[in-house]
């Protein structure tokens, strides 16, 4: 019995091989686009679970979920003096470790280097996250002037990994510091949100002695805080216990008569360190950051995917039934049961699974390393284990087989012999079926239309966002980092002298932030006649900002280096002193025109004149400060960010970039800069970015995704066209006859091709009406995600629907021609 | 009405050379009912699909209606067959989703005829073959006879100068076949000119010349006296 069902499955395959192939090829595509997504989530859910004893180690977060002034905003960073509290304060704690966030310059070879992903600790990192050891000690961070290494860095570093017992000089604030490598680790697997090349241990009291505030400062998150706790400890009773932790340890500030509380607007809380990767929280993160719903929408696309596929089995097996009506009757007429019939279809809709599963598989390993590279991920392809493809292959071909041929051999099994034997057609087209057909088309060319739309949209937003204009004159930059090198302390203005005579240098502007710089500091306002302050973002810009950046001056003017009162240095290191005084003389400020509204101004001219309370250090109180400018607002960062209110301060020293407009060969413009960088200062590396370089990188993830968007597009596409071919042929073969009828009556081959795309454009500009509104809510919700964003018009949508008919009428043209062509006669002759 | 001369038919396949139609000479005058009677394979059936422009000859002239058309391309005979002639089919050819009035304006649809006018003239045909009582229902709930009325009504609708028919009573009995006859001896009286294929000695009784083929060629010509 078993081996005549196969002999007739394997006949029906092989005898249609047009079928055969479009669901075998169509199936197999939906596997491998399913294994590969279930890789890629395995993938991001596995993030550091491969840390040893992992499941006690945490990160401290700090989180701000309404901030009086902007948006919600959750950091993975937490302050240093978080991490000293918590330790104190929690029986639970075992160990805990401060890593801040820094690149040292590295002097090899006479040449100065940036050390990337170089982090200092405070006390053991590797008793806090078990990093797995190759060479030395498990503690080898016990005392301060030790150092650790990944293999890969060793290897850059020293040409060699056996380098245990060999002292590393790093430059650190302007100062040469010795550490002893006492250990080697593996270098860190890709599925880790920590990226780090080297620790070093400091003691951080003297580190920042000249920078004490760090110490004891609950808002400047400038690194991140681990802890370990005693096994069988409850972190959720700690993070429960954190609003009365934060009263215990945060002290009230006096800020312009009112009280000010760090712990106001912040939460604390700690994080397993596996959640971190898909947490809430990826402002500050190490290594970019993934979202439960992202993954969630590929999961959902794949399954889309292979649902068009099934759908196609499903359409072909049903309109194909008329082929196989006079096997089901002879069946039935020779004693076969209804159910043993069903068996027969499904047992034939499970061979095919299976041998598509093969396929799928052998797509899917030959896929996941292009896949891989293209998502940066270490995506492993095994059959056996955990995370082995042989389970979850066969699932699909379970799933696959059972939902794909239910209904067909429902069908198919419902055929009454005598009516099929004596009636003795061809086709025994069962009325419904093909209606039934047409939802399902329907519903493929709705998900590929959606995916086209949304490939549009986020690939618009893209181009948008590149060139949406930034309220400054972006093009011909050059931003130059490492300004605020210990190092360059003091020779700020005598650099920017030299670099104005570069050939083709037209202004140079040193500033906090530039194009998409990551600085973000904030201050409080008090506004004469309001309790509570307003927060803006305060900057220090010298007064070659304005004309390099290229920044609209609105109202009033920028500041001028004739007038002391615009210029606000500070000699390092800051004193109290220096800053009362400061603060006891006020000083001129220019702000942007969404600060002047935010501090009430109706218009830029108002506020020109008007003083206000600028807060600069938590010692001293407001400095009284008058506003002399308003410049047109800039969107220094990406387009998903906020638009900053801004607060301007004049400074000579201290700023982070230096940005250069040039004119003329940016190639020579950067050659003269580099040369006089490394003249005047040898023991700080040159690192310099041109602003249309700056803008395509931070665009990269957008871009990216509109990447993958394209890729299940054209997938939903080439299925949704596989199945629609396979259906056409199965069409125009049964409606031959009519066809020859028409014909004989004298319509044209034109009349008839207009006549079949006809039946088949239907559907798919039906499916227009189905995938619109669904793409619009969806793509509407997520430009609603930037801060500026293209307008969402009719055209992505009538384009997709455009593409898709296009598509779909090449498709079946095909069909439609040849059988439009056939002569009539034999159509009408040999029914 | 139409004229060949020495019209011949070769079918090709890669290694046999079949010969339908060998010089055939035919003349046919409007108003006529002809008749082509023969054994299978004799070739009436492709000299009713030469004549009826569904087939090219391969050599030979045919002038139809005073245009020499035997060289005509894929385009301009259907546009040729369209304006000029109708057809009857063995097995009714209808469509079998469509209903008898549908089936029977279909043979309009190609036409440049208006919606308003397409339902008069389906209208009026469907009266002559007295079907009109069977509009909606489709092919597949009527009788042989009935279905073969259609297909009549089909052909006529348009006014062809030409009706061809295909062994017509073939797939019908006897009652029906003489009934389908009687209404084609009915048309030729009121004008129309009308080929047959048939097998049928008594039904080729109903032409005013039979046509005997055999092998491709015309054996004899005989004319009923009138």
């Amino acid at each position: 019995m078993w081996r005549n069902y196969l002999t007739v499955s394997i006949n029906a395959l092989a005898k249609n091989r047009v079928y055969s192939i479009i669901n075998l090829l169509g199936l197999a595509i939906g596997m491998a686009a399913c294994l590969l997504i279930l890789a890629f989530i395995r993938y991001e859910t596995s993030f550091d679970r491969w840390v040893r004893g992992g499941e006690n180690t945490y990160q401290l977060q700090t989180y701000f979920p309404n901030p009086r002034d902007g948006p919600p905003f959750f950091l993975q960073m937490a302050s240093y003096v978080a991490e000293e509290r918590i330790k104190k304060d929690f029986p639970q704690v075992e160990s805990t470790v401060y890593l801040l966030a820094g690149s040292p310059t590295i002097v090899k070879d006479g040449q100065v280097t940036t050390a990337k992903d170089y982090l200092v600790a405070n006390g053991d990192l590797l008793s806090v996250i078990d990093l797995p050891v190759l060479r030395g000690s498990k503690t080898a961070l016990n005392a301060p002037d030790t150092a650790i290494l990944t293999r890969s860095e060793a290897v850059r570093q020293f040409g060699t990994d056996d380098v245990v017992g060999r002292t590393m000089s790093l430059i650190q604030k302007g100062k040469t510091y010795d550490y002893r490598i006492n250990a080697v680790v593996a270098d860190l697997p890709k599925n880790s949100h920590l990226k780090i090349n080297a620790v070093v241990r400091r003691d951080f009291p003297s580190y920042f002695a000249q920078e004490r505030e760090f110490l004891t400062c609950w808002g400047c998150q400038s690194g991140w805080v681990y802890v370990k706790l005693k096994p069988g400890s409850n972190a959720d009773a700690i993070n429960a216990q954190m609003p009365a932790w934060e009263k215990r340890n945060i002290p009230d500030e006096n800020f312009g008569g009112g009280r000010f509380n760090a712990g106001d607007e912040a939460d604390w809380k700690l994080l397993p360190i596996a959640d971190v990767h898909l947490g809430k929280a990826q402002a500050g993160a190490m290594t970019p950051g993934n979202d439960r719903g992202t993954i969630a929408t590929f999961a959902v696309i794949a399954i889309l995917i292979l649902s068009m596929a099934v759908v196609n089995f499903t359409n072909l097996a049903t309109a194909r039934a008329g082929k196989r009506a006079r096997e089901v009757a002879l069946r039935k007429v020779l004693g076969a049961t209804r159910k043993q019939l069903i068996g027969q279809f499904v047992g034939e809709s499970l061979l095919v699974a299976l041998i598509a599963v093969v396929i799928a598989l052998a797509l899917s390993e030959l896929l996941i390393r292009p896949f891989a590279s293209f998502l940066d991920a270490d995506l492993t392809f095994g059959y056996f284990g955990e995370s082995g493809m042989l389970l979850p292959a066969l699932a699909l071909v379970v799933i696959v087989g059972l939902l794909g041929g239910l209904y067909p051999a429902f069908f198919l099994s419902r055929f009454q012999p005598a009516s099929v034997l004596k009636a003795n057609k061809s086709s025994a087209e069962t009325p419904g079926s093909g209606r039934l057909r047409s939802i399902l088309v329907i519903g493929q060319f709705a998900i590929s239309i959606a995916l086209i739309i949304c490939t549009a949209i986020v690939y618009g937003q893209t181009v948008y966002a590149r060139s949406v204009d930034p309220g400054y004159k972006r093009d011909h930059i050059l931003q130059v980092e490492n300004l605020s090198r210990y190092q360059l302390i003091g020779r700020g203005e005598q650099l920017v002298e030299r670099m104005k005579r570069v050939p083709g240098v037209v202004a140079v502007g040193r500033t906090d932030i530039g194009v998409a710089t990551t600085n973000n500091s904030n201050t409080g306002v008090l506004v004469p006649g309001r309790s509570e302050p307003v927060t803006l973002g305060r900057y220090r810009v010298d007064t070659g900002f304005r004309d390099a950046m290229g920044l609209d001056v609105v109202a009033g003017r920028w500041f001028d280096p004739a007038r002391p009162m615009d210029d606000q240095t500070l000699t390092f290191p800051e004193t109290p002193e220096q800053t009362r005084a400061l603060v006891a003389r006020g000083a001129n400020v220019v702000i942007n025109e969404f600060a002047a509204r935010k501090l009430g101004a109706r218009t830029p001219q108002e506020i020109i004149g008007k003083t206000f309370g600028l807060g600069i250090s938590a010692d001293s109180g407001p400095m009284p400060v008058t506003v002399v400018g308003v410049v047109k607002d800039s969107r220094f960062r990406s387009v998903r960010d906020p638009l900053d209110p801004i607060v301007f301060l004049g400074t000579r020293e201290g700023t982070t970039h230096m940005v250069i407009r040039y004119d003329g060969d940016p190639a020579a413009v950067r050659a003269g800069v580099e040369r006089v960088w490394k003249q005047a200062v040898s023991d700080v590396p040159f690192e310099a970015q041109f602003s249309d370089a700056i803008v395509e990188d931070l665009y990269k993830a957008e871009e990216r995704r509109a990447q993958i968007f394209a890729g299940f597009a054209i997938l939903a596409v080439v299925i949704a066209c596989l199945g629609l071919f396979g259906l056409a042929a199965f069409t125009a073969e049964r409606r031959t006859k009519e066809i020859g009828i028409r014909k004989v009556l004298g319509a044209r081959t034109l009349d008839i091709v207009r006549l079949l795309v006809w039946q088949f454009s239907r559907p798919v500009l039906v499916a227009n009406l189905l995938a619109w509104p669904v793409a619009w809510w969806v793509m509407r919700d997520w430009l609603n995600s930037f801060d500026t964003r293209m307008a969402l018009t009719p055209v992505p949508f009538l384009l997709a629907g455009a593409l898709a008919l296009t598509i779909a009428v090449v498709t079946i043209a095909g069909h439609a021609f040849k059988v439009a062509r056939a002569n009539p006669i034999k159509a009408l002759r040999y029914e | 009405m139409l004229r060949m001369r020495d019209v011949a038919r070769l079918y090709r396949t890669d290694s046999v050379e079949t010969v339908a139609l060998d010089g055939i000479d035919l003349d046919i005058a409007s108003g006529e009912f002809v008749a082509i009677m023969g054994p299978s394979g004799c070739g009436k059936s492709t000299l009713l699909n030469v004549v009826g422009l569904l087939d090219s000859p391969t050599s030979g002239s045919y002038v139809f209606d005073g245009t020499e058309v035997a060289a005509l391309g894929e385009a301009k005979l259907a546009a040729f067959r369209k304006a000029n002639i109708g057809f009857i089919f063995q097995s009714f050819n209808l469509v079998d989703e469509l209903t008898v009035r549908d089936n029977i304006e279909l043979a309009l649809l190609y036409h440049d005829v208006s919606a308003k006018e397409r339902r008069t003239r389906t209208d009026e045909v469907m009266d002559r073959v007295g079907i009109a009582h069977r509009a909606r229902h489709r092919p597949s709930q009527l009788s042989g006879g009935q279905q073969q009325r259609v297909a009549v009504a089909r052909a006529l609708v348009a006014a062809p100068k030409l009706i061809l028919a295909d062994e017509p009573t073939g797939n019908l009995d006897t009652n029906h076949g003489e009934e389908v006859m009687r209404m084609l001896q009915q048309l030729n009286g009121e004008g129309s000119t009308i080929v047959m294929v048939t097998h049928s000695p008594a039904h080729a009784d109903y032409a005013s010349r039979v046509v005997n083929m055999l092998d491709g060629r015309i054996l004899q010509e005989r004319r009923r006296a009138a």
